[in-house]
């Protein structure tokens, strides 16, 4: 099974409004994705009108977000349902500055209605998500484990907030205990070079998709039966996971 | 301070100008969320964080211009925001540090 595992909505400031759930759903379906995660920075506002829409086109989806920590790396808590994901972005939003988002500076940050057949603005988030969240690695991997989730670091090879750009090395606790289930590529990683880094974590590639022409451009492959949080989390725990080419061209 | 006195003293390059900006302090992070918390304005950044949202923090934060260190060079998006949000950024092979006693002479920014 193919899947892209780090997929930003219109939620998302900097994402391109286009980035509805019906028009993400689609576009996954078409590019032969077995299942999708919707993450959008430190909200999952919009997983409620994902799941309706992914569950009419009969498409498996994950619900999450791209977790800002205190150390500015960027990191995916992943779940099953929005009720998870929704209990997930509770407790980021607590840690979050209490600043307006100024959709002029840092873009619009639109949640779609969950109800009808059209991708629709229910409201708009007042709350600024282009910025951190005071959460730190620690913190947010024990939070998104006890609501159930996986916690992936996010493009690990990226020269800005990424955990490797942030902190030097992927961390664990001092007894040795992984934070993380596993590590995520970017689209141009050159994997040769990047395997050896990833310090025998089980290796992703998602897309980061903003607009919707990058959607599924790149992906995951792994023997999985289910598209599920257990199934990939056992995907993960050995080593089954393949990142697919990368891309050299734009 | 002005922008090309900054880039003068730094042996580095104007990268978006802002004529008439107003220079009178300085702080050195790499931190976002810690020059959210501590920069005040009227200052100069020196960071290594060539980035969109190190303009987005400016904006917030009233900073005039950014240092980009050690020679990163600045991406079109974050050019392109600077010029909007009428923030300078010059750029220096110079680390944090040295560009920090390059500019001595400005008093540390305080929120």
């Amino acid at each position: 099974m193919k899947f892209d595992l780090h997929i930003h909505s219109c939620l998302s400031p900097c994402a391109s409004l286009e980035m509805s759930p019906g028009e993400i759903v689609a576009r996954a379906v078409a590019a032969g994705m077995g299942g999708i995660a919707i993450t959008d920075h430190n909200s999952a506002m919009n997983a409620p009108a994902m799941a309706v829409r992914a569950r009419k086109a009969g498409l498996a989806c994950l619900f999450g977000m791209e977790v800002q920590t205190a150390e500015e790396a960027h990191t995916l808590a992943i779940f099953d349902t929005p009720e998870q994901a929704l209990a997930m972005t509770e407790w980021v939003y607590a840690a979050m500055p209490k600043r307006v988002n100024d959709p002029d500076t840092f873009g619009d940050q639109p949640i779609l209605s969950a109800e009808g057949d059209e991708d629709e603005i229910a409201d708009l988030e007042w709350r600024i998500l282009a910025m951190g969240c005071r959460r730190t690695i620690p913190e947010t991997s024990a939070k998104a484990h006890e609501l159930g989730g996986l916690y992936i670091a996010a493009h690990i090879d990226r020269p800005n907030f990424s955990v490797v750009s942030s902190l030097g090395s992927i961390p664990s606790a001092p007894d040795g205990t992984p934070y993380f289930d596993a590590v995520e590529l970017s689209r141009t990683a050159n994997a040769d070079e990047w395997l050896p880094r990833a310090e025998g974590y089980a290796v992703t590639r998602s897309s980061d998709a903003h607009n919707l022409d990058d959607v599924a451009r790149v992906w995951t492959e792994a023997d999985i039966d289910r598209f599920t949080v257990a199934e990939l989390k056992r995907a993960f725990a050995f080593r089954l996971t393949k990142p697919s080419p990368r891309i050299t061209r734009f | 301070m002005t922008t090309a006195e900054i880039a003068d003293k730094t042996g580095g390059a104007i990268a978006v100008d802002k004529p008439g900006a107003v220079v009178n302090y300085a702080y050195a992070s790499d931190l976002l969320s810690d020059v959210m918390g501590h920069c005040g304005d009227e200052s100069v950044l020196i960071t290594i964080q060539n980035h969109l949202n190190t303009i987005a923090v400016c904006t917030l934060a009233g900073i005039e211009v950014i240092v980009i260190c050690h020679g990163r060079p600045v991406p079109d998006d974050m050019a392109e925001a600077a010029r909007r949000e009428e923030v300078a950024i010059v750029t220096t092979p110079m680390s944090q540090y040295e560009a920090s006693l390059a500019l001595s002479e400005l008093p540390p920014s305080k929120k």
